[in-house]
């Protein structure tokens, strides 16, 4: 019995679902590292995931195909990130109840558009993103059955960590997003207005938090809308980014722990009720939460420890 | 007009109720070290930010070599080579020196790529070039202040700057730092030609440092003088408009017996690591204790662990011969204990309360405020509040008010006035005077030495080392987190300023 | 108190501004969709005042409102967000449902008030944990507290289709039902408004009345305000936050508790559609003010009502009702936004005019 849970959970399905769900948060938490690190709080991901993933399936459906989804979310992406920092960077709103209103709004105007056009909460059977075969690849066993055959998002993703990681930490304007965080004054002494790198930032993150929604209703679900399907997506981001401090290679790692949970969930609807096995990538986040609180306090201490005693 | 390095022409500045400049004309000249004093919120600062394009005048010109500034902002005043090195440091705490230095100019490669071994070659040679030696591989925050300090100039040297505006440059630095920094200063002007101007209210410092001195009062350049011309007292008199005249403080009474005492205290501050190392000190009945120290050695934490803000890793604190160590401040207080603490808005009010709610803070469960134990008597509160506004001269729109809209100088009374009025047998007082205007320091002094002829015991820190003299009985020094010399009677800077560094541990 | 007041006609002004522009804007919305604003907002207030039922039900989910928003008010007067409220509701709802239905003999006077303190119980503790987390480890509660919906979520519906099942084959995710000795009495016939309201009605006046007239909603007030100022003064900050979040947690179990007594009769998901989030948001639009909160909860409540009517008669889909309330909070912020930097720019004129006038008079 428990050799065919662990033989199903280490399976070649597992760690292929892993990158699938995994995929959503990741695309997700690298908005979130913009916007983290131009020291916005960002709560309001949730929103942007559902709204990319309504317009995604409206594009698709409307002009029939998956290409002018992504188009339109990208589109809407702009607009909502403008949108976004209107409220928390020009208007110096509460960025908790900009965040908290913006999910409210997005699942009330996604239901309502859906309601109104689909007649229905949801929509089923649209045109979706295609799945990329890589030859040769099949050649090597596991992993060739984990990389290939997946939705386009999943190698998206792969270059937007390595380019965001490189706009973070590799050019002049990834230094001036993070002093624009950490300390705005600076930037500002030196000529540079860190409002513009803030706009920036939130942006770029209502683009990619589009884009997950975009790979969760027309890649992941093949051109699926439900109410409220980003389902804390965004939140569990959220927890990815904090997790990370904000560096989208550990970002992408840290979804990657997500989507493992979340697949062997997957795997143990088999055995156990599958309300019970859902808990599980939202129970990991909470204790991800915890986790990196005690790090960052045992690490102070360690530096404490390490610090030469001056004595007299 | 060739050697005129900046002219401010009419130069006013009007923020909402202040005006922080009035019609200041001034000349600064190339290649000297001009000096700027002034009492806090005399203008000096808001009139170098204005040089530094961080604030638009209100009214009037000001030239940079010769060219007028139309456009205000860093940029511009950069562009005409003005530097300025910040009270506050403006530097990313994260990144290394070599990234701050270069921030906003930085090297690349390839167009869209950061160079930053090219940072880190630029920014060992122009510290080599000045002399200012500093890692450029470390982050700032690990720095010591002195370091940071070396790291900003070097910023505004890598830049181009060749007129260098250092605001309150000596506040945070050891006299031996401030000796280093002057040695610098001197070379750049000597070698480099270089224009600087330093904002300070040290007065020594002037006569040490400059060539000329520009004194300022609420707002307006009340004179420019030659350094050689002038001397302290002169220069005060200026700065307040009146002969600077300390009236006499008359302490009376002899200590008693001892009320606060500290065994062996050692405190980790908020990074863990260790502030406090092993200090023992007492205060005894009717005596003002005074730490001397500079910023960042250990006093905040100190005092935290003794009045109950921060758990101490070990050691004991014996309040009136209860051991109080590890309580929380409610107990504290209960065992008679009341804190000035030396950050009124982080710690000492509630901006968005009202004066009556903050005075009452602390009282709110004595049963006069409370009907039946529980329901708030508002009427008695705020006929408790007025009494004390009354008392100790807060001057604002009432107690009704939030705390948040008064001055520094009168939300520091309320902080005062609730504290003292516990009439608590300790007393903890951290920097009672910072940012407070010259009548409301005389005012909180009087309080202070009338709580001391009264019989409290006080432990008084300050970074204003003439407040410590003035006030303390015996002065400890303390240098990072251990004391390290104790003085009575009269009180010589020499080797109070010596044990301030740890020069004379080994005397203890 | 003059401040306190002009700050009081200013937050209506305000506030009436941006229910007038929120509802324009839904016009927009309800254009583009294909409807007519017209129609639908004539349908809204039918949906709100046609009959007697239409007020229960519009009581019943004011009761909702006011009793989730103070939760929410409970938690940020000390400066701790409880999101979680969703979740402490749901939990409360079955729980307080199956201790019902396993007390169903017994008397009402001993199943009532064990239904009511299980709701709380688990309401309360739910809340504890992210209350503790918050406090001791210092992790942020708000994505605690939203991982937590989830999980009380699953778990109600895990419940609900298993060992707490209904009977009944055709009922998928629903509990058994309660005897009907054990139900609220309804008010008005054929509404969802039941008793419970009284007992709604007493949590109300107690809850302002503690924040706003005691001296334990004094040192509420100080240490949501600079929770480091508060401890300093001696208030036991750490256990006043942790109290607080127990308290707003066993107020939302108690509110799904007054759902399936009042209302449902038996649990289901249908007990409460995201309630919670529309308390917190009629909260956030009452700028946490608890008298605020209780005079908008019927607002809002006529909103939702009609909007539900609308549905009915016009074939509107009900959500413009959260789209109306969230902008009305965007407007809100534009607002002070605006504000804030025309009055900055006000001043500054001001200021130079000033200084003109005074070196006009120096010239002369």
């Amino acid at each position: 019995m428990l050799e065919t849970i662990l033989s199903s959970i280490f399976s070649a399905g597992t760690f292929n679902q892993m990158l699938r769900s995994a995929t959503p948060v990741a695309l997700a938490a690298l908005g979130g590292a913009m916007t983290e690190h131009a020291g916005i709080m960002n709560i309001g991901m949730d929103g942007m995931i559902l709204m990319g993933a309504f317009f995604g399936v409206l594009g698709s459906w409307y002009f029939g195909s998956a290409a002018a989804g992504v188009a339109l979310v990208l589109v809407m992406g702009v607009i909502v990130g403008l949108f976004f920092a209107l409220f928390t960077v020009k208007f110096r709103s509460d960025e908790f109840i900009i965040g908290t209103a913006l999910n409210t709004f997005a699942l009330g105007l996604t239901s309502f558009l859906s309601r109104s056009i689909f007649g229905t909460g949801g929509t089923k059977g649209n045109p979706a993103l295609p799945t990329v075969h890589i030859p040769g690849l099949d050649a090597i066993p596991f992993l060739g059955q984990v990389l290939n055959d997946n939705s386009l998002f999943i190698y998206l993703t792969w270059a937007l960590v390595l380019i965001m990681w490189l706009f973070v930490y590799r050019t002049p304007y990834g230094l001036w997003l993070r002093a624009s965080g950490e300390k705005p004054e600076t930037l500002r002494t030196a000529g540079v207005a860190p409002e513009r790198m803030k706009w920036l930032a939130s942006i770029l993150c209502g683009l990619l938090c589009g884009l997950a929604g975009a790979h969760l209703s027309l890649g992941q679900l093949q051109g699926t809308f439900a109410e409220d399907m980003a389902n804390s997506r965004g939140y569990i981001a959220f927890a990815c980014v904090i997790f990370s401090k904000a560096n989208p290679a550990v970002a992408y790692a840290a979804a990657l722990m997500f989507g493992f949970f979340d697949a062997i969930g997957l795997r143990l609807q088999e055995y156990v009720s599958s309300d019970l096995t859902g808990t599980i990538p939202y129970l990991i986040t909470i204790v991800m939460m915890v986790y990196v609180v005690v790090r960052s306090r045992r690490r102070d201490m360690r530096a404490g420890r390490r610090l030469p005693q001056r004595q007299g | 007009m060739a050697d005129t390095a900046v002219r401010f022409e009419h130069v006013s500045m009007a923020f909402p109720g202040v005006l922080a400049n009035d019609d200041v004309t001034l000349d600064i000249r190339r290649g000297e070290v001009f000096a700027l004093v002034g009492e806090n919120g005399a203008g000096k600062s808001t009139l170098m930010n204005i040089l530094y394009g961080i604030h638009a005048p209100t009214d009037g010109q000001v030239f940079i070599g010769g060219t007028e500034v139309t456009d205000f902002n860093p940029r511009t005043a950069i562009g005409l080579g003005v530097g300025m090195v910040h009270q506050h440091f403006m530097l990313v705490p994260s990144f290394t020196a070599a990234e701050n230095i270069v921030l906003s100019r930085e090297p690349r490669k390839g167009r869209i790529f950061f160079d930053s071994a090219a940072a880190r070659r630029k920014a060992s040679a122009l510290a080599e070039e000045y002399g200012l030696e500093v890692d450029p591989d470390v982050p700032v925050g690990q720095l010591s202040v002195g370091l940071q300090q070396r790291v900003e100039i070097l910023k505004t040297l890598y830049r181009g700057a060749e007129i260098l505006i250092l605001d309150e440059p000596t506040a945070v630095l050891t006299p031996q730092e401030t000796e280093e920094l002057f040695a610098v200063i001197r070379r750049v002007v000597r070698e480099k030609h270089m224009t600087v101007i330093i904002i300070t209210h040290k007065l020594y410092e002037v006569l040490a440092i400059s060539d000329r001195v520009g004194v300022m009062r609420k707002g307006q350049l009340v004179g420019v003088r030659d350094t050689a011309d002038v001397d302290e007292q002169t220069l005060a008199s200026m700065m307040v408009g009146r002969p600077m005249l300390y009236d006499t403080l008359e302490k009376t009474g002899v200590p008693g017996r001892e009320l606060l005492r500290i065994e062996d205290l050692s405190v980790r501050d908020s990074r863990g690591l260790p502030a406090v190392r092993g200090v023992s000190l007492s205060v005894r009945a009717g005596e003002v204790l005074g730490i001397a120290a500079v910023e960042g050695n250990g006093q905040s934490e100190l005092i935290e662990a003794i009045t109950g803000m921060r758990r101490p890793e070990s050691g004991r604190v014996w309040l009136q011969d209860r051991d109080v160590t590890g309580l929380d401040p409610g107990a504290i207080r209960a065992a008679g204990l009341a804190h000035v603490p030396e950050d009124r808005l982080a710690t000492g009010v509630s901006a968005q309360a009202s004066v009556a709610d903050n005075l009452l803070a602390g009282r709110q469960r004595e049963a006069r405020f409370n009907r039946f134990g529980f329901h708030r008597r508002v009427s008695t509160v705020e006929r408790y509040a007025s009494e004390l506004y009354e008392r100790f001269d807060i001057r604002g729109a009432g107690v009704r008010t939030a705390a948040g809209d008064l001055s520094g100088g009168n939300m520091q009374k309320v902080v005062i006035a609730r504290e003292f009025s516990f009439d608590a047998p300790v007393l903890i007082v951290a920097q009672p005077t910072r940012g407070v205007d010259v009548g409301a320091i005389e005012f909180i002094h009087s309080q202070i030495i009338a709580k001391r002829n009264q019989g409290c015991a006080i432990l008084l820190c300050s970074a204003d080392l003439d407040e410590v003299f003035r006030l303390s009985d015996r002065i400890v020094t303390l240098y990072e987190g251990q004391i390290t010399g104790q003085y009575t009677g009269v009180f010589s800077k020499d080797e109070i300023g010596l044990g301030m560094t740890g020069g004379n541990r080994e005397a203890v | 108190m003059e401040r306190l007041k002009k700050r009081n006609w200013g937050y209506l002004v305000s506030l009436a501004l941006s229910v007038l522009l929120a509802f324009t804007i839904g016009a927009v919305i309800l254009l583009a969709a294909g409807f007519s604003p017209l129609r639908a907002y004539g349908a809204m207030i039918d949906g709100a005042f046609s009959g007697a039922r239409h007020i229960g039900d519009w009581l019943e989910y004011a009761m909702v409102l006011c009793l989730t928003g103070l939760a929410c008010v409970l938690g940020s007067r000390v400066g701790i967000f409880n999101v979680g409220g969703e979740g402490q509701l749901l939990l409360g709802a079955i729980v307080s449902c199956q201790v019902g239905v396993w007390l169903g003999g017994s008397p009402v006077w001993i199943a009532l008030p064990a239904a009511a303190l299980a709701a709380m119980a688990v309401g309360g503790l739910y809340a504890l944990i992210p209350g503790w987390l918050k406090v001791k480890v210092k992790v942020n509660e708000v994505i605690t507290t939203i991982m937590l919906n989830t999980v009380a979520a699953s778990l109600c519906q895990y419940l609900a289709k298993g060992p707490w099942k209904n009977a009944n084959k055709n009922m998928v995710a629903a509990t058994a039902q309660l005897d009907p000795r054990l139900w609220f009495h309804s008010l008005i016939p054929g509404s969802n408004l039941s008793t419970a309201i009284i007992a709604a009605a007493a949590i109300t006046v107690l809850t302002w009345y503690v924040m706003q007239k005691t001296s334990t909603g004094y040192e509420m007030k100080l240490t949501g305000q600079n929770p480091r100022f508060a401890f300093f003064s001696g208030i036991k900050t750490d256990r006043l936050v942790i109290v607080c979040m127990v308290i707003s947690g066993a107020m939302c179990g108690l509110v799904g508790m007054f759902r399936v007594y009042g209302v449902e009769h038996l649990y289901r998901s249908s007990i409460s559609n995201q309630y919670y989030f529309e308390g917190l948001t009629v909260a956030m639009i009452a700028g946490y003010e608890p008298v605020t909160v209780i005079f908008l909860s019927f607002f809002f409540a006529i909103l939702k009502i009609g909007a539900q009517g609308m549905e009915l008669t016009a074939g509107v889909p009900n959500q413009i009702y959260l789209i109306i309330q969230t902008v009305i909070i965007f407007c809100m912020a534009a607002e002070s936004g605006v504000f804030s930097s025309l009055r900055a720019g006000s001043q500054r004129k001001k200021a130079r005019a000033d200084i003109r006038r005074k070196e006009g008079r120096d010239h002369a």
